[in-house]
């Protein structure tokens, strides 16, 4: 399934490069997502893969390098920085819910307050939505009164709320407990079928391995493997590769 | 506090250079520096009275430094018993607290939250005059002053230590148990050396706080920094060198103090670390 | 053992009254005069560099370590070098309890914005939301919450500092309990009507602020 275009892909980090005092975290790291694919990022932990991604939506600063989303270009003018996150959505390992208000509120604050959106629209957004990711009845809840699944469900509908280009996921599982993991898989595997662009930052390999349309490998700050699927997970030649995936499959 | 003021403005900070110190300095200098600064300039020309700043005589205090280092000692001294001793009560009392005394504990609550929430001025007054006519007995002013002091901090100490005794993880007292370690060894060895250490940064601040409030001593003439400094300032009408002086002082005895608190968190988390 | 007479607090009611009076004044001038200064401190801390942000710090660190008693007395000497009129006492009170209020609010709300959780304004500003909306529709109300405690704790201790304003000579409640007390040889009666009155705002104050902490750590998560 190549669905590489013959225009400009929707994301792209050029040469990107992040220190944290002595420590490299990423080191000349160049990434393209075209529009409609899947890509999952893996690797050991301090790899740079959750750094790569927060450097997408500028939650990063990034000491040397590009990225370039839809067009618009960090570093740059300082408006950029706004203008990709109206247009990237991100999920979080740790949901991020504001506690002090409603799931109907976390949903439709941004819309109101960032894209303009009435209430009335915004709520009839934030409905649709979190019926999509089967909470619709919880809507007027609080967060700490759901499960972590639920509140994860909750947080990728607020993002889809600003009717994203794109969505970037942090490790989006791995803050669940096991019998959750499956409900939040779900609504990431319904979204990836409906053609949304995503960077996933996972360790469920599993599913990695059946909805991306290319994994990637980091370690050390830097990409390694940059592979569709049945290369990635086949006979590989790097060797760092294997034994990672030796001891996680 | 940098932690909720990420930057959002470019992503990209400029490539590092060499700092030298000509630029740190011109780094220091934003636009609410400036402004300090005018205002500061501005209002301190048009405001201090140079002519009487010049009639200032800060050779007072050297000659009455012995006097006023004398009362600095005492003030410490005042301060450091009704600490210990408030100490020692204050965690007794919180001790008692955890354990299966029945009523008695709405005794010792109605101790603590009595003594934390009334002003130190009121019990040292309550102390001094008052408590004569209901016991027959009638205290010195020192003696009156340390009763007051110890009264309260045991009363705060005891709040502070039942927080850290609450806050030692519920894990130590399961491994008690598990164990079938006797109770005093319990309390001793496992749970206060644990609920101490977590109690320093509390204990730092009360510090303070009571070496601030023995200053009130100086209305009942105990003789500790505040009281001889009103003796000098009337002695000498030179109240604006004392009292600057005297305010010095207390500033810097409680940086001290704030930096051996300091000192003895960092010292403390390397021993006791909890597993 | 002597008679507790409680004949010789309902004879001092009206002068205590007034003494209730300018401390209520007190407590809440010095709570508004300090929030400002507070904000100030607070914001020039962490926003300011260099030298803004240097004087802040001391500032907070210098006020929360001077005794009020010396405060107060320092200003109503010394303020007539920076302008020629000595105050009376209540602004000399005043001034020294806004300053101390100041430098301890300085430190709640540095707490309050800094016990926000990184990752709230980490997802309000990925959602796109301005730095505005962040701060108002995110960041403020959790900080608030969060401070609930300590705000409270700060107007404790501000009620107890009045009664050290007695020393500079305002007629607040301690004040008019030392002169009627004298007068009448009453201490008890008086210093435990005067300590039960403190006792009966500060207790509710305290526990209030133990159920918003309790409530705080739970919600912890």
């Amino acid at each position: 399934m190549d669905s590489r275009q013959n225009h400009a892909p929707l994301i792209q980090c050029v040469n990107i490069t992040k220190r944290f005092g002595t420590f490299a975290a990423l080191t000349n790291v160049s990434l393209s997502v075209f529009k409609g694919e899947v890509v999952c990022i893996v690797g050991p932990s301090g790899s740079g893969k959750s750094t790569l991604l927060r450097a997408v939506n500028g939650l990063q600063t990034i000491d040397q390098g590009t990225v370039t989303f839809d067009g618009i270009t960090i570093p740059g003018p300082s408006r950029n920085v706004r203008l990709i996150r109206l247009e990237a959505g991100m999920v979080f390992q740790s949901f991020n819910l504001f506690p002090h208000m409603t799931i109907r509120k976390n949903v439709t604050l941004a819309p109101m307050r960032a894209r303009g959106l009435s209430q009335a629209e915004a709520n009839e957004r934030a409905e649709r939505l979190l019926k999509r990711v089967g909470i619709g009845d919880q809507i007027d809840k609080y967060p700490d009164q759901l499960s972590g699944g639920q509140q994860q469900r909750v947080a990728i509908a607020r993002a889809l709320a600003m009717e994203p280009k794109a969505m970037l996921f942090d490790e989006p599982t791995s803050a669940l407990d096991p019998e959750m993991v499956k409900e939040v898989l779900e609504v990431i595997r319904e979204l990836a079928r409906t053609g949304m662009t995503m960077m996933v930052v996972t360790h469920e390999m599993g599913f990695a391995r059946e909805l991306s349309s290319r994994m990637v490998f980091m370690t050390d700050g830097a990409i390694v493997v940059d592979a569709p699927p049945r290369e990635f997970f086949g006979p590989s030649t790097d060797a760092r590769l294997r034994t990672f995936l030796s001891k996680v499959l | 506090m940098g932690s909720t003021f990420a930057e959002t403005e470019t992503a990209v900070a400029p490539p590092r250079k060499k700092t030298s110190a000509l630029q740190r300095l011109k780094q220091s200098f934003d636009i609410g520096s400036v402004l300090l600064i005018a205002v500061i300039a501005i209002g301190g020309y048009n405001l201090i009275q140079w002519s009487r700043v010049s009639t200032l005589d800060f050779g007072i205090i050297v000659d009455y430094g012995p006097a006023l280092a004398k009362a600095a000692g005492m003030t410490l001294s005042v301060t450091a018993v009704a600490l210990t001793f408030g100490l020692l009560i204050g965690v007794g009392l919180a001790v008692f607290l955890e354990l299966p005394i029945g009523p008695f504990r709405y005794l010792i609550i109605a101790h603590i939250e009595i003594w934390r929430n009334t002003p130190l001025i009121v019990q040292l007054f309550w102390v001094h005059f008052g408590m004569p006519a209901l016991t027959g007995i009638s205290t010195t002013a020192i003696q009156s002053g340390v009763i007051a002091l110890t009264l309260q901090s045991s009363a705060y100490l005891a709040d502070i230590a039942s927080g850290g005794i609450r806050a030692v993880p519920q894990g130590q007292w399961d491994a008690i148990k598990a164990l079938a370690l006797p109770g005093r060894t319990g309390w001793l060895q496992v749970i206060l050396p644990q609920a101490l250490k977590i109690m320093i940064p509390p204990l730092g601040n009360l510090a303070v706080s009571f070496l601030n409030g023995s200053a009130l001593l100086g209305l009942l003439s105990v003789g500790e920094l505040m009281t001889v400094a009103t003796r000098i300032s009337n002695f000498t009408s030179k109240p604006v060198e004392v009292m600057s002086t005297v305010a010095l002082l207390y500033l810097v005895i409680n940086l001290f103090i704030s930096y051996l608190t300091n000192l003895l968190e960092r010292f403390a988390g390397h021993r006791y670390d909890a597993v | 053992m002597m008679q507790f007479e409680f004949s010789a607090i309902t004879r001092s009611l009206p002068e205590l009254w007034i003494g209730v009076q300018y401390t209520l004044a007190l407590v809440f001038i010095s709570l508004a005069g300090g929030i400002v200064l507070g904000l100030l401190a607070c914001m020039g801390r962490l926003l300011g560099r260099g030298l803004l942000a240097w004087t802040c710090v001391t500032y907070i660190v210098t006020f929360r370590a001077i005794p009020e008693m010396v405060l107060m007395f320092w200003i109503y000497y010394c303020a007539p070098l920076l302008g020629g009129v000595r105050p009376s006492s209540i602004i000399a009170a005043l001034a020294a309890m806004s300053l101390t209020a100041g430098a301890l609010l300085a430190e709640v709300f540095r707490g309050g914005i800094g016990g926000v959780p990184r990752g709230q304004a980490e997802a309000a500003r990925s959602l796109g939301l301005s730095e505005f909306w962040v701060w108002r529709s995110v960041i403020l109300p959790q900080a608030f919450r969060i401070m609930i405690p300590a705000l409270l704790g700060v107007t404790a201790l501000m009620v107890k500092a009045s009664g050290i304003a007695s020393t500079v000579g305002v007629t607040e409640l301690v004040y008019q309990a030392s002169v009627t007390a004298g007068q009448s040889y009453r201490y008890l009666e008086l210093f435990t009507a005067v300590g039960l009155f403190y006792f009966g705002i500060l207790f509710p104050m305290s526990m209030v602020a133990k159920f918003y902490e309790r409530k705080l750590a739970l919600r912890a998560r």
